[in-house]
């Protein structure tokens, strides 16, 4: 099978429709918006502050919104219809990946100029943010996988989102408790440890282990969200 | 060429036998139903999609396995009874994508228009009805303008003009040379929309024959007549073998009347004369001796039993499965079928109606009763002369059990 643009392409224009009339999901949508507008009037913001806001709509956007979109086509019973045309696996999966990770891109750049964050070096940040969206919007694909239906996968996320958006808080207590350093490891402690070294004015050659970090974390959920596809499809 | 071709196909789960080893063969452009239960719908469908190993026996769309990686997708298409549709979207919306995704060149407007839905077309489907909604399911598989095409249930539950889009639809397909699979649950949907129909169960498969009006139109009432003459003129051979058999000439003479009965039911060209009337005449006893005479109509009635009892109601034929029926009243020289509490004329004399179901189980409890054992689960004595059979049913009915019948039931049950 090759692999179709033309339904790449099909695939993300229902989507990105059925989203757009989508009250659950869009609703969704504003809240990191919202966030981010609050946060901005509270005066200036640590790095800290500005990163829960951009985790918060990396894992309520991206992780969310592919999570929903995944279940929802498995609760209606159009998965298997899909499954049979001729488009690939990849292909469908492709459509809605593009598709979510263009949303989480876009709100997360607009919850970032809300914040009015400018960060020294735009380069290793955006590569960096890109990145950990690509991550989310695999944790998403993975638990739309494991779900059955749309209230299903927004219970199942929420934990994600505790562990992603306010996993950060964990770091006050690393002295208290000095096995929560292994949390350092967690994708968004990379990337606000990232982020804090950029602004101190740290080279390059500080940052890019970090993002070899963030970059296992891809590899490794998209592993298992395969590894789970293929047990699924087995299962049926 | 072929296709849908099925050889030696069979199911077992567990300990039940699903079905046979059964052979299904359909060409381009042909209309196949088959009847069977939910159960082997669903593994029927499973296989030709792929999704379940065959262990025994083989499936071949055109030239292909269902499970071959290889097989075009566009080979076959399905629409299963609980598919379901992006609601959010327009009807139009909807085709749109089903046309990118399948990559068709249908042109939209054309299926719209086929279906019905260019009054809709830029409603969401969640303000259709459900009716609409299975003319979008049609649509898409339509826009799939697959080969072979595969419909689970197609009109259950619809109104009356989705079943006429149907109707015509499936025409359409069978003139553009798509083989078209229905698979139901109810006879009426399978013999209102094709003229092959097929019982698929742990029994086998059962071909229906089923006569079209256009055909008889065709065909010289000639051959049918016939078969007829050459009936009656075995009668005359058989005559004292009925005797030896112990059936009485009355009865011959009653399905003579109804030969004749249907020799102008045939010329006023009935489609329920199909449904053979001459069934029960030509059953059990007198078979073999007719077997020879019945070559003339084996054309028309095929080399099966039917076990089904037809019934009609208005215009329809409804068909009942023996073991289904309660007992059979005959009143004022009509038959009536009680199934669950619900009353159904039979085409039938009670008389016919005894020789056919003997083997079902059926007693001629009474001069106008016909029971089904199976459903009695009391026999009452009122006096020493009068009985009554009580039924398993939801009201417990009674039927009259006559003296003479009484001896010969004690019989039966081996009592004394």
């Amino acid at each position: 099978m090759t692999f179709s643009t033309k339904r790449v392409t099909a695939i993300f224009v229902k989507d990105f429709k059925d989203m757009s009339r989508n009250m659950f999901v869009s609703a969704t949508l504003v809240l990191p918006l919202l966030m981010a507008i609050i946060y901005s009037r509270t005066g200036t913001l640590s790095i800290d502050m500005i990163y829960l806001i951009i985790n918060m709509t990396f894992s309520f956007v991206g992780a969310f919104i592919q999570s929903s979109l995944i279940a929802e086509e498995k609760e209606k019973n159009t998965l298997r219809g899909l499954m049979l045309s001729p488009a690939s696996t990849l292909e469908i999966f492709f459509g809605k990946s593009l598709l979510s990770l263009i949303v989480t891109l876009v709100l997360t750049a607009g919850s970032i100029l809300l914040l009015g964050y400018s960060p020294a070096n735009v380069p290793v940040i955006s590569v960096a943010l890109v990145l950990s969206a690509v991550f989310y919007v695999g944790l998403g694909t993975l638990i739309g996988l494991i779900t059955k239906s749309v209230m299903e996968a927004s219970v199942a996320i929420l934990p994600a989102v505790g562990v992603f958006t306010f996993g950060s808080l964990l770091t006050l207590l690393f002295d208290k408790y000095p096995f929560l350093k292994v949390a350092e490891y967690l994708p968004n402690l990379q990337l606000i440890e990232l982020a804090s070294a950029v602004e101190r004015g740290e080279s390059w050659g500080e940052g890019w282990p970090k993002l070899l970090v963030i970059f296992a974390w891809i590899v490794a959920v998209y592993l298992v969200t395969t590894y789970v596809y293929k047990k699924r499809r087995m299962d049926d | 060429m072929t296709a849908l071709s099925i050889r030696g196909l069979a199911c077992h789960v567990e300990h039940t036998t699903l079905f046979p080893a059964v052979n299904i063969e359909a060409a381009p452009g042909e209309v196949l139903a088959i009847y069977s239960t939910m159960n082997v719908r669903h593994v029927l469908m499973a296989m030709l999609a792929g999704s379940m190993p065959i262990h025994q026996g083989e499936i071949r769309i055109g030239e292909y396995a269902p499970s071959d990686s290889k097989r075009d997708s566009r080979l076959i298409g399905f629409m299963r009874l609980d598919e379901g549709l992006y609601e959010r979207l327009t009807v139009k919306e909807n085709f749109s994508f089903y046309r990118d995704i399948y990559g068709s060149s249908v042109a939209l407007e054309e299926v719209l228009r086929m279906l019905k839905l260019d009054q809709k077309a830029n409603h969401k489907l969640v303000k259709l009805t459900s009716s609409e909604k299975r003319r979008v399911q049609y649509g898409r598989l339509l826009l799939q303008n697959s080969e072979l095409l595969v419909f689970e249930e197609p009109d259950q539950n619809v109104d009356i003009e989705t079943k006429l889009v149907f109707h015509g639809l499936v025409r359409s397909l069978s003139a553009k040379d798509k083989m078209v699979l229905i698979l139901t649950g109810s006879m009426e949907t399978a013999l209102s929309t094709t003229s092959r129909v097929c019982r698929l169960d742990e029994k086998g498969l059962h071909v229906f024959d089923i006569q079209e009006k256009s055909e008889r139109d065709a065909e010289p009432l000639n051959g049918f007549s016939a078969g007829r003459t050459s009936l009656e003129l075995d009668r005359e051979r058989t005559i004292s073998d009925i005797h030896n058999l112990g059936i009485s000439e009355m009865e011959v003479g009653l399905s003579q009347q109804t030969i004749a009965q249907e020799i102008v039911h045939a010329a006023a060209d009935e489609p329920a004369a199909s449904l053979n009337v001459d069934n029960a005449s030509t059953s059990a006893p007198n078979r073999s001796e007719t077997e020879e005479s019945n070559i003339g109509e084996e054309s028309v009635f095929g080399s099966f039993r039917f076990e089904k009892i037809p019934t009609r109601v208005n215009d329809k034929i409804i068909l009942f499965n023996p073991p289904e029926i309660d007992y059979i009243e005959s009143s004022e020289g009509q038959s009536n079928l009680y199934v669950n509490g619900e009353m159904y004329a039979s085409t039938f004399k009670i008389n016919e109606l005894e020789v056919r179901l003997q083997s079902c189980g059926f007693f001629r409890c009474h001069r106008s009763y016909l029971v089904n054992l199976q459903k009695v689960k009391e026999v009452i004595t009122y006096t020493r002369n009068s009985y009554s059979l009580v039924l398993d049913d939801q009201s417990r009915t009674h039927v009259p059990l006559s003296k003479t019948k009484m001896a010969e039931l004690k019989e039966m049950m081996g009592l004394k």
